[in-house]
């Protein structure tokens, strides 16, 4: 028989009982929009943590002193507090030895807090203030839409020069040009000469409330001795990139004199990593709410096999002239199980639909970007036709067993 | 007919339809089980993290204000407006404690983050909380052991301190805490009492089980300078009634403490205790509507199936609903034999659904998760078994009972 024969006689027999079968693939949709619904959410937000938080450049990593996320026992987050902080001489040394192997070395200090004013314009004091070698700008994905970023030469003079994110710009300048005004922050004059473009959002929180100046400037202004300086390395491209890693581990182990027997005493935070701790996080919370989604699939399930066994009960005849006429065992067993996995797939593909939809709706009022979960979306359907066959075998199984004679006597 | 004998007579049938099909019935109510089961067993783990917060919030006393330079509970103050704020300090308690004249108790409090010893074990960051005599009846603390540290002892300093029952059970695992020389931050202080068990998990580090009392003095000698350190006013009011005239009187009484001018804001915050409960729902409040949303969904699949096979019933048996209406058989009669057919299965299944959620609870409780199951447990599982099975049995029975006898005899 073939396939499709098969697939119209399932439907033309799921068509006979409208009624029932909309009731049992109501009870699939319910089960796959729950799972649908709840794993589009967790991605909306996944991405959304990840659009946030893996703000380094393309081929790009950063040493830094503090992991991205704490966790791990009391013991190892005192390791991390005691850890001595990055110095701007590492950051020179580890730029030397990686002269020729890595594009380009940044570095960067940060103070957070601060107040911004312009005239008799001021912004809120929670502006934070990034001090960098120009290396750290392509590093970090921040480019330079307007004015320019400053030069190698600027930031080693210790220029009083700054660039302005683009709330800081927006909050102080109404009607002029930023560039060459002058701004004020704790006190000190810096010169505009450039504007940052649009670094997006996260959940909702703008991230473009902060300003850069020269390294220089920074260190002789606010000091290097109680701050860990960030260093960001750049791969001259993707293949090379891995290595890279490794052997900037090795260099600053060696730059630190870390003993071969200690863990290292900095955190290497790349794109990649800092997925994967975002993973590790959120797998709790996507297996519990999996397991919990899972349940409504199970009485779905239950709810198939159970119709689906009235269905044999019912057409205990037609079974019996179709054997009486030749038909295998085998053919039945089909028969019946591809209905059954109709019915759940059916019902999967709208609950899909649904499920998307509502859980788009609801992560939306999170400011959560929008995502279609392929891979749930694929495992959903591969759950449905599952589902079909886990619950469908007994009941095609009962129906290819009958025996035709029994059957055609049936009344 | 009357309506006890009809309802007699529809149970005698339905249970008789039930054990005819018995494969059938003992699937439906597999359904129903499934999702009895998740709903109890979702709403006691709900119950079990309230209970648990609210009696540990409790313990820390009720009907308190905080008076504090930060806002706790609400965002209305940026957080750089805070900063800028004095810190209180005692002399500012002092002078609070002298004028107000409402609560019932009042202490200051200031905590540090210490790593205590005993001997060989040892806990790491762990809450000081320094405070004075009369902190305790700001709360609704209790003892296991012991008592807390007197006036004497508060006004002079003494190195003595109360533990709370996590750090007696780590430092102390064969008991005998009280009296012992424990080392917070590597100073020595004396065990004078231990508390009862408050058991709150979910409140984190402000868990009374997993905290240390000492002599506030005994923060600013040894733990930082009482310079930058800001001290929090607990008070206490009579009843909740008070709560607000309370709040309205510290207000007063702490401008005037601060020297504030009549136009300049509070640079203080008062925070109520009723902010945490307020968080702890707006938080967790919308996990567990989420979460019982989700678990009522498998419920709401079981009560399809219900629907579906009492569809099937109704078909299947339309002919003897047709001769039962011919020799008599009021539409009301059909429809309660239906009905009550799909009730049955229901009330079977969450009957057995509870049973599996008692066993489930037992399960997770190993785990160290307040979950309970309990009376109202009981009354939910089959509250929401019947309201299902009478949603679910309401429109195969109507269909039942709309049947013409006349074209119900003639089915085949």
């Amino acid at each position: 028989m073939k396939v499709i024969e098969i697939i119209k006689i399932a439907l033309s027999s799921l068509r006979v009982n409208k009624l029932r079968s909309s009731l049992t693939i109501l009870g699939i949709i319910v089960g796959i929009f729950s799972i649908i619904s709840i794993s589009t959410i967790i991605t909306m937000l996944q991405t959304s943590i990840e659009e946030g938080v893996s703000a380094l450049g393309k081929n790009t990593f950063q040493l830094q002193k503090w992991p991205s996320v704490q966790t791990g026992t009391a013991e190892e987050r005192a390791l991390i507090r005691n850890r001595r902080n990055m110095t701007i001489e590492e950051y020179y040394k580890l730029r030397d030895k990686l002269e020729g192997e890595a594009k380009q070395v940044g570095g960067e200090f940060w103070q957070f807090g601060r107040r911004v004013k312009f005239g008799n314009k001021e912004t809120n004091p929670n502006v934070n203030l990034c001090g960098c070698t120009p290396e750290a700008f392509p590093n970090n994905n921040w480019f330079v839409d307007e004015g320019r970023e400053f030069t190698e030469r600027e930031s080693k003079s210790g220029a009083r020069y700054i660039i302005l994110g683009r709330d800081v710009s927006k909050n102080l300048f109404v009607n002029i040009d930023p560039i060459g005004q002058e701004i004020k922050i704790d006190g000190r004059k810096f010169t505009v000469i450039g504007l940052l473009e649009n670094q997006g959002d996260f959940f909702g929180q703008s991230q473009n409330n902060f300003a850069v100046i020269p390294i220089k400037t920074f260190k002789s202004y606010y000091g290097d001795r109680h701050r860990s300086i960030n260093i960001t390395v750049q791969a001259y491209e993707r293949d090379s990139y891995q290595d890279l890693i490794e052997v900037t581990e090795g260099y600053f182990r060696t730059i630190r004199k870390v003993s071969p027997s200690k863990p290292n005493d900095f955190e290497i935070r790349s794109n990649e990593n800092t997925l994967n701790i975002i993973n590790e996080m959120t797998a709790g919370v996507r297996i519990g709410a999996f397991v919990i989604a899972g349940i409504a699939l199970l009485a779905a399930g239950v709810g198939i096999m159970n119709i689906m066994l009235v269905s044999v009960t019912e057409r205990t005849r037609e079974i019996g002239i179709r054997k009486a006429i030749g038909a295998k065992r085998k053919n039945v067993l089909v028969q019946f199980l591809t209905e059954a996995v109709t019915l759940s797939l059916f019902g999967g593909m709208i609950g899909i639909v649904l499920g998307v939809l509502v859980g788009n709706i609801a992560g939306s009022f999170l400011n959560a970007t929008a995502v279609l979960p392929i891979d749930w979306i694929l495992i959903g359907v591969s759950m449905c036709v599952f589902i079909g066959v886990l619950f469908g075998t007994y009941p095609a199984y009962k129906a290819a067993n009958l025996d035709p004679i029994e059957a055609l006597r049936y009344e | 007919m009357n309506f006890l004998f009809e309802l007699k007579e529809g149970l005698i049938i339905s249970l008789k339809a039930i054990r005819a099909n018995k494969g059938r019935s003992v699937l439906t109510t597999l359904g129903i089980i499934i999702g009895v089961a998740s709903v109890v067993l979702m709403s006691t783990a709900i119950k079990g993290i309230d209970q648990s917060f609210q009696e540990g919030v409790a313990s820390l006393g009720s009907d308190n204000l905080y008076i504090d330079k930060w806002e706790w509970f609400n965002n209305d103050v940026k957080w750089w407006e805070m900063r800028n704020r004095k810190n209180l300090t005692m002399e500012d308690f002092e002078k609070f404690k002298e004028l107000a004249k409402l609560p019932i108790a009042i202490s200051p409090s200031s905590g540090s983050n210490r790593t205590i010893k005993f001997g060989e074990r040892s806990v790491q960051y762990i809450n000081i909380s320094g405070t004075d005599h009369n902190y305790i009846n700001t709360t609704n603390l209790t003892f296991n052991e012991g008592r807390f540290f007197t006036e004497l002892e508060s006004n002079s300093g003494r190195a003595v301190a109360v533990i709370g029952s996590e750090i007696e059970k780590k430092l102390f695992p064969h008991g005998g805490a009280i009296r012992q020389s424990i080392k917070i931050g590597g100073i020595k202080f004396k065990v004078v009492g231990v508390l009862e068990e408050q058991g709150s998990f979910i409140m984190g580090n402000w868990n009374p089980d997993n905290l240390v009392y000492i002599p506030i003095s005994n923060i600013f000698k040894y733990f930082g300078s009482r310079h930058w350190r800001t001290v929090t006013i607990n008070v206490r009011a009579p009843n909740s009634l008070m709560v607000e005239a309370v709040k309205e009187e510290a207000t007063g009484i702490m401008r005037r403490v601060r020297g504030l001018k009549y136009d300049e804001k509070n640079n203080f915050a008062i925070n109520q205790q009723q902010g945490a409960f307020d968080l702890y729902n707006e938080q967790v409040g919308v996990i567990q509507i989420a979460g019982f949303l989700i678990t009522g969904l498998a419920l709401f699949v079981g009560a399809i199936g219900i629907m579906n096979i009492m569809f099937v019933s109704v078909k299947e048996r339309t002919k003897e609903i047709g001769i039962r209406k011919a020799i008599g058989a009021k539409k009301r009669t059909i429809l309660g034999q239906f009905i009550s057919e799909a009730a049955i299965i229901c009330l079977i299944g969450g009957l057995i659904g509870l049973g599996v959620a008692i066993i489930g609870s037992m399960i997770i409780a190993q785990f160290d998760f307040p979950v309970t199951v309990d009376a109202d447990a009981v009354i939910l599982a089959v509250t929401i078994s019947l309201i299902t099975g009478v949603l679910s049995g309401f429109a195969p029975a109507y269909t039942a009972s709309k049947l013409d006898p006349v074209d119900a005899l003639r089915y085949e």
